[in-house]
C-alpha cells in the first residue's frame, strides 16, 4: 500500500517539481544573459498553451509514439519512488527513448530524421555510462534497490566522487544541454531546427515536453542517490549540480556527434575504471 | 510411451525427411512437413508430462543402437571426407581425417563397450531445448513451405530443387533433438556432426558460386570444432573412464585434469555458436534461403553450441577456465553489437546480433552462478522466438520488395503494414523490458556484477545493441500518411509462423515467471524469489506483471488516441516552408527552382564501427582471450 502511494504521489509531484526546475532554468540562464527573463512558471503555461493548439500530425505513429513515451517516463519516475530497483528503472526509461526516436524517424521531414540519428548516438553515449554507475552503487552497497540503497549508512559520494562526474555527463546529455545537446536544444538558433522535436506539435508537443520534465526528475533523483543520508546534503549536492549544468549549458558551444562518443566514452570509462579498482582494492 | 516420444522427436523428421526427398510431389510433401511438425511439437510438449528421465534403447533388428550410431558416424564422416574432395579443400580433407583416425582408435582400442551407458537423459534443460526445436523448427519448416515456392520462381529453376532441401531441413530439427537429448558422449558427437552436414548443405543449397564457398566455409569452421570435439571427449574419456556426460559432469574439474577436455569441449562450442573469431561462417550462411538463416540462426545449430557449454557449466564451476569463457562470452557479446551497427543489411544485423546473445549467453554460462545460470536458459527461449520471427519478417519483406537492405525498408508500413507491424513487435521484444530477452540481460548484468571487465563490458554491449534495433524499427514507420493503409495479403502458411511467433514471443514473456518457478528453479536451485510475477532478489527486482499490466494498457490507450487522430489535419513535412505544393509530392524547390526529392538514411557510423574497422582487431583479441582460457585450463 504504502508502495502504491509512493508511485502515485511520484507521478502527480514529478512533472510540476520538473517544470519549476525547467522554470527556473530559463529564470538563472537569463540572468546569465543579462536578461530579464520569464516568470518561473512560464513552463506550465507554455505547455497547456500547446494543449490548446489544433492538433496536426504528419503521421498517425507520432501520436501512438508520444503517447509511449510519456507514460514510460511517468513509469520509470513511478518505480523510481516506489524504491525499485535501478536497472530496471533506467530500462523502463529506455521504452520512452526507444519510442521519442521511432516518433522523429516516422515522419520522412530530414530535421526530424537526422535529430532521431543524432538522438540515439546521446544514447548510445550516456546508457552505458549509466548502467555502470548502478553497477558502481551496487559494489558499495551491495544491491541495486533502493530501499536497500537507502539503508547505507554513508553518503555514496565517499565512495563514488569519480562515478559521480560520470552520472554528471549522462545528466548533460539527458537534460539536452550543451556541448550535447545536438539532438534538439533549448535554444533556437541551432541548425537542426527542433531535431527529433520537428515534426511534433501541439499537444503532442505538450506531452513530449511533459515526459522531458519526468525524466528530469528521474536523473536528479538518481544524483540525489549520492548524498541520500541528509536531507540538506542532498538539496545542496542537487542545487550544486543543477547550477553547474547551466553554467556548462551557457559557456559551451556544441559540439559534433564524433567528439561526443570519443570524449565521454574515453573520460567516463577512464574514470569508472578507476573509481571501480578504488572499490576492489579498497 | 517415453520411447515412442523420443522417436516421434528423433527418428519421425528422419523418416519424414526421406519421405519428402522420395515422394517428389509439392502438395505431398507438404503434407509431410505439416504432420511431421505438429507431431514433433507435441511429442515435446508430451515430454514435459514425463520429466526428467534417463533411458537406454533396446536393440533395432538385433543390432545395438551403439553400434548403428558408430556405423552412421563413420558413414558420415566418409560423407564429408568425400565432399572434401570433391570441393578439393585441404582443410575439411585435413579435418575430416583428425576425426576419423582417432575416433577410429578411440572405438575399437579404448572403449570398454561392455560397460552399459544409458543413451539419454533429460532435465528440464534438454526439455526446453526440445521445445524449443521442435516448436520454433517447425514453425519455421512450414514458412519455408510458401517461400520455398516463391524463391525457386525468382531463380527460374527447370528442375525443383526442394526435395534436397526439405530432407535436410526436416532432418536438422530430428538432429538438434537427438543431440539435447543425447547422454552418451559418442551419440552426441553423432549428431553434432549431423547438424555440422546439414548445414553445410542447407548453407550451398543454391550453388552459386558464393553459396558454395559460404557451405564450405562453414564446413571447415565446423569439422574444426568437430576436432575439438573429439580429442576433448578421448581426453575425458582417459581421465574419467566413462562415455556418459553426467558422469564426466559430475566427475567436476578433478584439480585440473578434467579442465583440458572441458576447455576442448567447450571449445567445439564456441565453433558452432560462431563465437568471435569464428563467426565469419555464421555470416556467410546468410546467402543461404530465408528459412535456413532462421533456423540456424535461432532454434537449432548455433544454440547446439551454447547447449553445450551450458550443460557442461557444473563441471567447471569455480575455475579459471570458467572465468575465461565469461570473459569470452562479453567480448562476442560487445563487438559483435559494436559492428551490428554499422550494418545496413537486415539479415547482417540480425546475424550479429545473434552471435552477440549468443555470447551473453555463454558468458553467463562461465559466471556460473544460479542467477546467471538462469539468465543463460532464459535468454536461450526467448532469443529463439524473437530471432525465428525477426528472420521469417525479414524474408517476407525481400520478397515483398525485393531487397534486405534497412534502407529501402524506409516506409515499409505503407505497402505491407502487417509485416512492418509483426517487424516492429519482433524489435521490440529483443530490447525492451518486460519482455524476456531483456529480463536475461537484467540477470545477466546482475550476475556479472562480481568481474569488473565482464559487467563493463555487458552494459556498453547493451547499449550498443539498441541502437541498431531502434533505428530499423523506427524507419520501417516514415511515411507521410494521410489516409488509411491498405491490407496486406499474405498467405496463410506465412501468416501463422508470423503471428503465432509474435503472439509467442509476446506471451512466453508474460509467462516468464511461471516458466522460471515451473521449469528453471526445479533443476538450478533457488535464485530469485517470485511473488506476483515479480523476481526478486536481496540485489534487486524485476516487475514482470506490473510493467507487463501498465504498458498493456499504456499501449492500448495510445492506440485508441492514434485511431482518433484520424479525423485531425496532416501537416505537409517541414522542409524550410520550401516544400513543393504538389500533396502526394515529398521533394521542396531546390536550385533553379527545381524539385528535389527528399531522402534521408540511418547513420551507420562506419568510421567506428566498420566491419572493415573491427574484425581484424576483434579476431586477435577473441583468440588471445581463447588463448587464455584453455591456457588457464592447463
Amino acid at each position: 500500500m504504502k508502495t502504491l502511494i509512493l508511485i502515485i504521489l511520484g507521478i502527480v509531484v514529478a512533472p510540476f517539481l520538473g517544470g519549476l526546475i525547467a522554470g527556473l532554468d530559463r529564470k538563472i540562464t537569463a540572468r546569465f544573459q543579462s536578461r530579464f527573463g520569464p516568470p518561473i512558471v512560464q513552463p506550465f503555461f507554455d505547455v497547456a498553451k500547446l494543449f490548446g493548439k489544433v492538433k496536426v500530425v504528419n503521421n498517425f505513429w507520432q501520436v501512438f509514439c508520444a503517447w509511449i513515451y510519456v507514460i514510460a517516463a511517468a513509469l520509470s519516475v513511478g518505480l523510481f519512488f516506489a524504491q525499485s530497483d535501478l536497472l530496471l528503472i533506467f530500462f523502463v526509461q529506455a521504452i520512452g527513448a526507444v519510442f521519442l526516436v521511432m516518433g522523429a524517424l516516422s515522419t520522412p521531414s530530414p530535421y526530424s530524421q537526422v535529430g532521431a540519428q543524432r538522438e540515439l548516438i546521446q544514447i548510445l553515449t550516456y546508457e552505458p555510462l549509466i548502467i555502470l554507475v548502478f553497477v558502481s552503487i551496487y559494489l558499495v552497497t551491495g544491491s541495486f534497490r533502493i530501499d536497500e540503497i537507502l539503508q547505507y549508512s554513508q553518503p555514496l559520494m565517499h565512495k563514488l566522487p569519480l562515478m559521480f562526474i560520470v552520472l554528471g555527463y549522462a545528466l548533460t546529455i539527458k537534460l539536452r544541454k550543451s556541448p550535447f545537446d545536438f539532438s534538439t536544444s533549448h535554444h533556437a538558433h541551432q541548425e537542426l531546427v527542433k531535431g527529433v522535436l520537428t515534426e511534433f506539435s501541439g499537444p503532442y508537443l505538450g506531452l513530449i515536453e511533459i515526459a522531458h520534465w519526468y525524466e528530469t526528475i528521474l536523473i536528479l533523483g538518481i544524483c540525489a542517490l549520492f548524498w541520500h543520508t541528509s536531507f540538506i546534503g542532498m538539496v545542496i549536492l542537487l542545487v550544486t549540480t543543477y547550477l553547474a549544468e547551466i553554467l556548462i549549458d551557457n559557456t559551451m558551444a556544441r559540439m559534433t556527434w564524433r567528439w561526443m562518443l570519443g570524449y565521454v566514452w574515453s573520460i567516463g570509462l577512464a574514470m569508472s575504471f578507476v573509481n571501480l579498482i578504488w572499490l576492489y582494492a579498497g | 510411451m517415453l520411447p515412442m516420444i523420443i522417436a516421434i522427436a528423433i527418428l519421425l523428421p528422419l523418416v519424414a525427411a526421406v519421405a519428402c526427398y522420395f515422394l517428389r510431389v509439392s502438395a505431398i510433401r507438404s503434407l509431410i512437413v505439416l504432420v511431421t511438425g505438429v507431431c514433433v511439437a507435441i511429442a515435446s510438449l508430451a515430454l514435459f508430462g514425463q520429466g526428467s528421465f534417463t533411458y537406454s534403447p533396446g536393440t533395432a533388428f538385433g543390432i545395438g543402437w551403439d553400434s548403428i550410431v558408430t556405423l552412421a558416424d563413420f558413414v558420415l564422416l566418409f560423407v564429408i571426407l568425400y565432399y572434401a574432395f570433391r570441393l578439393k579443400n585441404q582443410l575439411i580433407k585435413i579435418f575430416a581425417v583428425l576425426q576419423i583416425v582417432p575416433l577410429a582408435f578411440f572405438e575399437f582400442f579404448m572403449v570398454d563397450h561392455a560397460k552399459e551407458v544409458p543413451a539419454f537423459f533429460a532435465d528440464n534443460l534438454s526439455l526446453i531445448m526440445v521445445a524449443i526445436i521442435s516448436i520454433v523448427g517447425s514453425l519455421i519448416c512450414f514458412f519455408a513451405i510458401p517461400y520455398m515456392k516463391e524463391h525457386e520462381e525468382h531463380l527460374h529453376l527447370e528442375k525443383s530443387r526442394q526435395p534436397q532441401f526439405f530432407f535436410y531441413l526436416v532432418l536438422f530439427i530430428g538432429a538438434m533433438n537427438g543431440l539435447v537429448l543425447a547422454n552418451n558422449i559418442l551419440w552426441l558427437y553423432f549428431f553434432f556432426e549431423v547438424t555440422t552436414f546439414c548445414s553445410f548443405m542447407l548453407i550451398g543449397h543454391d550453388q552459386t558460386e558464393i553459396a558454395v564457398k559460404n557451405a564450405t566455409r562453414a564446413l571447415w569452421l565446423n569439422s574444426l570444432g568437430g576436432v575439438s570435439f573429439v580429442f576433448g571427449m578421448i581426453y575425458a574419456y582417459t581421465v574419467s573412464g566413462t562415455l556418459s556426460l553426467q558422469e564426466i559432469i559430475a566427475a567436476g574439474p578433478m584439480a585440473g585434469a578434467m579442465l583440458v577436455p572441458l576447455g576442448l569441449l567447450c571449445l567445439a562450442g564456441f565453433t558452432k555458436a560462431a563465437q568471435i573469431p569464428f563467426q565469419s561462417w555464421l555470416l556467410g550462411a546468410m546467402v543461404a534461403p530465408t528459412p535456413v538463416s532462421a533456423l540456424l540462426h535461432s532454434s537449432t545449430m548455433v544454440k547446439a553450441g551454447v547447449y553445450i557449454v551450458l550443460r557442461l557449466a557444473p563441471a567447471y564451476a569455480g575455475t579459471f577456465l570458467s572465468e575465461g569463457i565469461a570473459l569470452c562470452g562479453a567480448f562476442t557479446f560487445i563487438a559483435c553489437a559494436a559492428i551490428a551497427i554499422s550494418q545496413s543489411n537486415g539479415k547482417k544485423v540480425l546475424a550479429y546480433s545473434t552471435i552477440s546473445n549468443l555470447g551473453l549467453i555463454i558468458c553467463c554460462a562461465g559466471i556460473n552462478s544460479p542467477w546467471s545460470i538462469t539468465a543463460a536458459i532464459i535468454l536461450i527461449i526467448f532469443h529463439a522466438v524473437s530471432k525465428a520471427l525477426l528472420f521469417l519478417c525479414v524474408g517476407t519483406i525481400e520478397h515483398g520488395i525485393g531487397s534486405r537492405n534497412i534502407e529501402d525498408m524506409h516506409g515499409l508500413y505503407l505497402k505491407m503494414p502487417r509485416t512492418a507491424i509483426i517487424t516492429i513487435i519482433g524489435i521490440m521484444t529483443m530490447v525492451l523490458p518486460p519482455f524476456g530477452v531483456l529480463l536475461g540481460k537484467w540477470m545477466a548484468i546482475e550476475s556479472a556484477t562480481g568481474d569488473m571487465f565482464v559487467v563493463t563490458m555487458l552494459a556498453m554491449g547493451s547499449a550498443l545493441s539498441v541502437i541498431f534495433w531502434v533505428r530499423w524499427a523506427g524507419i520501417l514507420l516514415t511515411a507521410p500518411i494521410r489516409k488509411g493503409v491498405p491490407a496486406e495479403k499474405q498467405s496463410i502458411l506465412t501468416r501463422i509462423p508470423l503471428t503465432g511467433l509474435a503472439a509467442g514471443s509476446v506471451i512466453l514473456s508474460l509467462l516468464s515467471p511461471v516458466i522460471y518457478s515451473s521449469l528453471i528453479k526445479p533443476m538450478i536451485g533457488k535464485g530469485f524469489d517470485i511473488s506476483m510475477g515479480i523476481f526478486s532478489t536481496p540485489a534487486g527486482v524485476f516487475a514482470v506483471y506490473p510493467i507487463f499490466i501498465v504498458l498493456a494498457a499504456a499501449f492500448i490507450y495510445a492506440w485508441m488516441e492514434t485511431k482518433k487522430s484520424s479525423t485531425e489535419q496532416n501537416s505537409a513535412t517541414y522542409m524550410c516552408g520550401a516544400n513543393v505544393l504538389d500533396k502526394d509530392s515529398q521533394a521542396f524547390i531546390g536550385p533553379m527552382n527545381q524539385p528535389v526529392e527528399i531522402s534521408a538514411s540511418n547513420y551507420y557510423l562506419e568510421k567506428v564501427f566498420g566491419e572493415d574497422k573491427l574484425t581484424v582487431a576483434v579476431n586477435f583479441i577473441a583468440m588471445f582471450l581463447i588463448v587464455l582460457m584453455l591456457g588457464g585450463a592447463l
